[in-house]
């Protein structure tokens, strides 16, 4: 295991990184670009010289403790997010009104209509507005963050614990999901995390475990029976699907050597997990009338029956350090952080740093990022960014000052990603090859020719700081030493040479460098 | 410039309809007596999903079963009202338009049709019927998308699969190519201009031609080939043939999109678009109301895209589904909650039309699914892997509904054999 971690010299910022005697060195540069396209949204003009001079270990180490990273910039600019000032009662209430009115709106309404007449209505318009903004803060929060590692990390663990923000009530469980339980989990133990969302009332919503009862089971009082909206006035015995996506996706993987028989005593511990008033924002709450108290077994462990919700939590722990669960969620971080097919090596120091520290995140993470593998040649540039990488990317790359309107959350949308409205539990793919198809590839070029020429509304880019406008050959060396990280092919110098040289106002030449590095083939990499 | 000539030959044909025959005499010789003239790959499946869950039962309407009055006295058809189909079912009256389309034997309806799921959720029930598996969440792919990977002869052109709207659907998201447009004439680069637009496409062009690799190389190559079909085809210069008249809309733009491409020959195989606003929880309405004029405008958008193809629709097919039904019973708001089964509509020169398909439940309490819904007799994946196999060819119909044996004795009988 010793020969697999690098070599300290890595920490002295200006030797070159030396990993086993056959990989070429990278530089300083070239490492301190690489780190900040995989653990950070690409780097800011200045950010690969600063990294590169205090040492690429030393930053790693700094972004694997966030709370010792000073962020008041972001915090600043987070403040002037309304949406953070709502909790999930407040929005639900705000929910129930939009709803509540565009009933009486359609009951009031001539009877012959095409369509729904959208007229503007103040509460809608609110509500309309707070979902983008909740987009937008997230795009923000990526792109301005000096906690960019964690910010990476909360991307991951909102994918890895996917839910749907427009199903039901998780168009107003969703916000407080990533606030209380996402985010402060994110950099910590995987079972405190997996724990918080097991019990967290989007989860219970998204996944229906909150109807899950015992068969034949039936409640105290009469609950409400509510139309719509996946409601079922009375639930008639076990929902399978959150046990489902539990072992699946969650924990052991789908090769982890669970049956069916196991998904369903699962889903038999976890009856009775639900929430008060789901409609009105409540929070979690255990119903022991609809608790099954049998036997179970899962994955060969016997859970004696009449333990209530101390059976689900105990599941938890055991499915936290499974070790599928380890090498599952292991080989997630590597294709995250190393190559979308990652070698073997990666995936059991991962592993192994999981076994060390039961699991706790940060120390996963520094093995990965201190392997050979997060550094051999093979692997760098080896990944396609995900169109939230490439936006918040490109948004870093022209140091763009984005506020809080939707806009930059509309292109990562209109790539192909619009946030929290992935629908299948799975979240959202990390290969290329979800990614990377010609509309989506134009839809990118389009994207970056608009930024570069500041014509994104509510983006401001500064490209004064990047490059002063002038000579062509220099402006296209400063482009590829500051935004490509000085891997332009002599191709693409070519092809803006010649662009560049029609060009008579050189600001708007600038612009159009700018822009084609940025929806060119390499930034598209990282 | 093969594509021209085509275009040429094919609006010669065309060119008879203009001369006052009446195209649907012809288009239902054509239909009726002519076999498809292309092979299955080079066939078109188009898609609408009506989102929200439409009532079957008032687009196809049980008018002979007293039952359907007694349990929704303000929102039946009246019986004078319904277009009479086979003498117990009819179409609601604002689908007039494609009553000739009945006669002529292209058009289909299949009633009771639905998933074995039993969710009423809008969200779970078009996860399903988009993945193709009810009751299994975690699949990653669509059923189109899944057919396209597991059907490779036909020819990857970058036109194969396209969904019309600003993101690609459920139903299409998978490994295979497959283009989300939400606009003909704005695909490829945005430019004020025409100069600049040209000039921007050829840089990047030559930026991806010398610098990209993998699968960069080959999706760029495809967006500029695809860029530059466009470009030939024109799309703001299009004009509808035969006089069709396309409602106003989404659903009308989407449809005469799908259209274009087809008369353009640029290898589409299937074609996708959502038609919205059918969760008609309150005034439904009957003859005339809020899913009256829905239906109204489906069937309009239909009949033209129908005629303005023309010769075209031999090698179409045209399939409407949606999530779920609606109640049997009308609710107190003189609209419907969500029920079970509903009605699909299967459109176009292969079809084995005039007749509606399926085995009817009945929609006596008893024989209702939960006592209030119409009961599904026909899983929607049979009707699917019908037009996948019979129309498309489609070979390896496992890989495409996974856990799902596909049996042709299943298979409602769409189409002609």
């Amino acid at each position: 295991m010793k020969t697999r971690i690098v070599s300290s010299l890595l920490t002295v910022g200006l030797m070159p990184v030396a990993i086993g005697a056959q990989q070429p060195a990278l530089t300083p540069q070239d490492s301190a670009f690489h780190a900040l396209n995989r653990l950070a949204y690409g780097p800011r003009p200045g950010d690969v010289p600063r990294v590169a001079a205090g040492g690429v270990l030393r930053w790693i180490d700094r972004q694997l403790s966030p709370d010792g990273i000073n962020d008041e910039r972001l915090s600043q600019q987070e403040r002037q997010f309304a949406i953070l000032a709502y909790d999930r009662g407040d929005l639900a209430a705000m929910y129930t009104e939009v709803q509540r009115e565009r009933r009486e709106r359609k009951l009031a309404a001539a009877a012959d209509t095409m369509a729904d007449r959208s007229e503007a209505n103040p509460i809608a318009q609110r509500g309309r507005r707070l979902a983008g903004e909740f987009a937008d803060l997230a795009v923000v929060r990526a792109a301005l963050s000096e906690r960019q590692l964690y910010e990476v990390m909360v991307d991951f663990w909102t994918n890895h614990f996917n839910v749907y923000l427009a199903k039901g009530a998780d168009r107003f469980l969703t916000p407080d999901y990533i606030e209380h339980t996402i985010r402060p989990r994110a950099m910590g133990k995987f079972e405190d995390l997996l724990i918080a969302t097991a019990k967290s009332p989007a989860m219970l919503f998204y996944l229906d475990n909150w109807q899950s009862v015992a068969p034949g089971a039936s409640p105290p009082f009469p609950l409400s029976a509510r139309r719509g909206q996946g409601v079922r006035p009375t639930p008639k015995g076990i929902n399978e699907n959150y046990a489902r996506e539990l072992l699946e996706l969650h924990t052991v993987g789908v090769d982890g050597g669970y049956t069916q028989q196991d998904v369903i005593d699962v889903a038999r511990i976890f009856t009775g997990w639900s929430i008060e008033r789901p409609q009105e924002g409540g929070d979690f709450e255990f119903h022991d009338w609809a608790h099954d108290r049998g036997e179970k077994q899962v994955l060969g462990v016997r859970f004696d029956g009449g333990h209530d919700m101390d059976e689900g939590i105990r599941l938890l722990k055991l499915l936290a350090s499974h070790p599928a669960t380890m090498r599952h969620l292991s080989r997630q971080l590597c294709e995250r952080f190393v190559n979308d097919d990652p070698p073997d090596g990666c995936v059991d120091d991962a592993v192994a740093a999981w076994k060390r520290s039961s699991g706790d995140i940060r120390e996963v993470l520094r093995a990965i990022f201190h392997g050979p593998d997060f550094w051999a040649a093979e692997n760098v540039r080896a990944k396609v960014k995900t169109p939230l990488e490439f936006v918040v990317s490109a948004a870093r790359a022209v140091a763009a000052e984005p506020d809080t309107s939707p806009r930059l959350a509309q292109v990562v949308a209109r790539l192909g990603e619009p946030l929290f409205l992935h629908v299948a539990p799975d979240g959202y793919p990390e290969r290329e090859t979800a990614w990377v198809n010609s509309g989506a590839l134009l839809d990118r070029m389009n994207a970056a020719v608009a930024l570069a020429a500041g014509k994104l509304q509510g983006v401001t880019v500064a490209l004064d700081s990047i490059v002063s406008a002038g000579d062509v050959d220099q402006m296209i060396g400063v482009v590829n030493e500051r935004i490509l990280g000085g891997t332009m092919s002599e191709n693409t110098k070519q092809v803006l040479r010649r662009e560049l040289a029609g060009i008579s106002d050189p600001v708007q030449a600038r612009a159009l460098a700018v822009g084609l590095a940025i929806g060119g083939p390499e930034f598209q990499r990282q | 410039m093969t594509i021209s000539r085509r275009v040429f030959v094919k609006s010669g044909g065309l060119a008879l309809f203009s001369f006052g025959l009446d195209p649907l005499f012809l288009a239902r010789a054509a239909f009726a007596v002519r076999p498809s003239a292309r092979p299955p790959d080079r066939r078109i499946l188009v898609c609408l999903f009506q989102r929200g869950a439409v009532d079957g039962l008032n687009m196809i309407v049980p008018h002979g079963d007293p039952i359907y009055y007694q349990e929704r006295p303000r929102i039946a058809v009246p019986e004078q009202d319904v277009l009479d189909l086979d003498g117990y079912f009819g179409l609601h009256p604002r689908l007039a338009a494609l009553k000739p389309l009945w006669d002529a034997k292209t058009l289909a309806a299949i009633h009771a049709i639905g998933s074995p799921d039993a969710t009423r959720s809008h969200f779970d029930a078009q996860d399903y019927m988009e993945s193709g598996t009810p009751g299994v969440k975690a699949t990653p792919d669509g059923w189109l998308n899944r057919y396209c990977q597991h059907d490779r002869e036909h020819q990857d052109t970058p036109f194969r699969a396209v969904a019309f709207g600003p993101q690609l659907p459920r139903i299409l998201a998978g490994t295979a190519p497959s283009l989300a447009i939400d606009d003909l004439r704005a695909f490829g680069m945005r430019a004020p201009r025409p100069a600049a637009r040209d000039r921007l496409t050829r840089a990047f062009e030559e930026l991806y031609a010398g610098s990209a690799t993998g699968l960069l190389s080959t999706s760029s190559r495809e967006a500029f080939e695809a860029v530059q079909m466009l470009k030939r085809l024109d799309p703001g210069q299009y004009r509808p043939a035969n006089g069709a008249d396309y409602p106003r809309g989404r659903l009308g733009k989407a449809l005469l999109e799908i259209a274009q491409l087809i008369k353009a020959d640029v290898g589409l195989q299937v074609a996708f678009a959502d038609v919205t606003g059918w969760d008609t929880h309150v005034n439904q309405g009957a003859t005339e109301g809020q899913l009256a004029g829905r239906l109204g405008e489906l069937g309009q958008a239909l009949a033209a895209f129908t005629r303005d193809l023309g010769e075209w629709m031999r090698d179409v097919v045209v399939l409407t589904m949606s999530e779920f039904g609606r109640t049997v019973r009308e609710n107190g708001s003189s609209g419907t909650d969500h029920g079970h089964a509903t009605a699909m509509l299967v459109l176009g020169g292969p079809v084995n039309g005039g007749r509606v398909l399926g085995k009817w439940p009945g929609l006596n309490p008893a024989q209702r699914f939960e006592g209030r819904d119409v009961a599904v007799t026909t899983d929607f994946r049979d009707l699917f892997a019908e037009l996948l196999a019979r129309h498309l060819g489609a070979r390896d119909l496992s890989a495409v509904f996974p856990g799902f044996s596909p049996d042709p004795a299943r298979f409602p009988g769409a189409l002609s054999a």
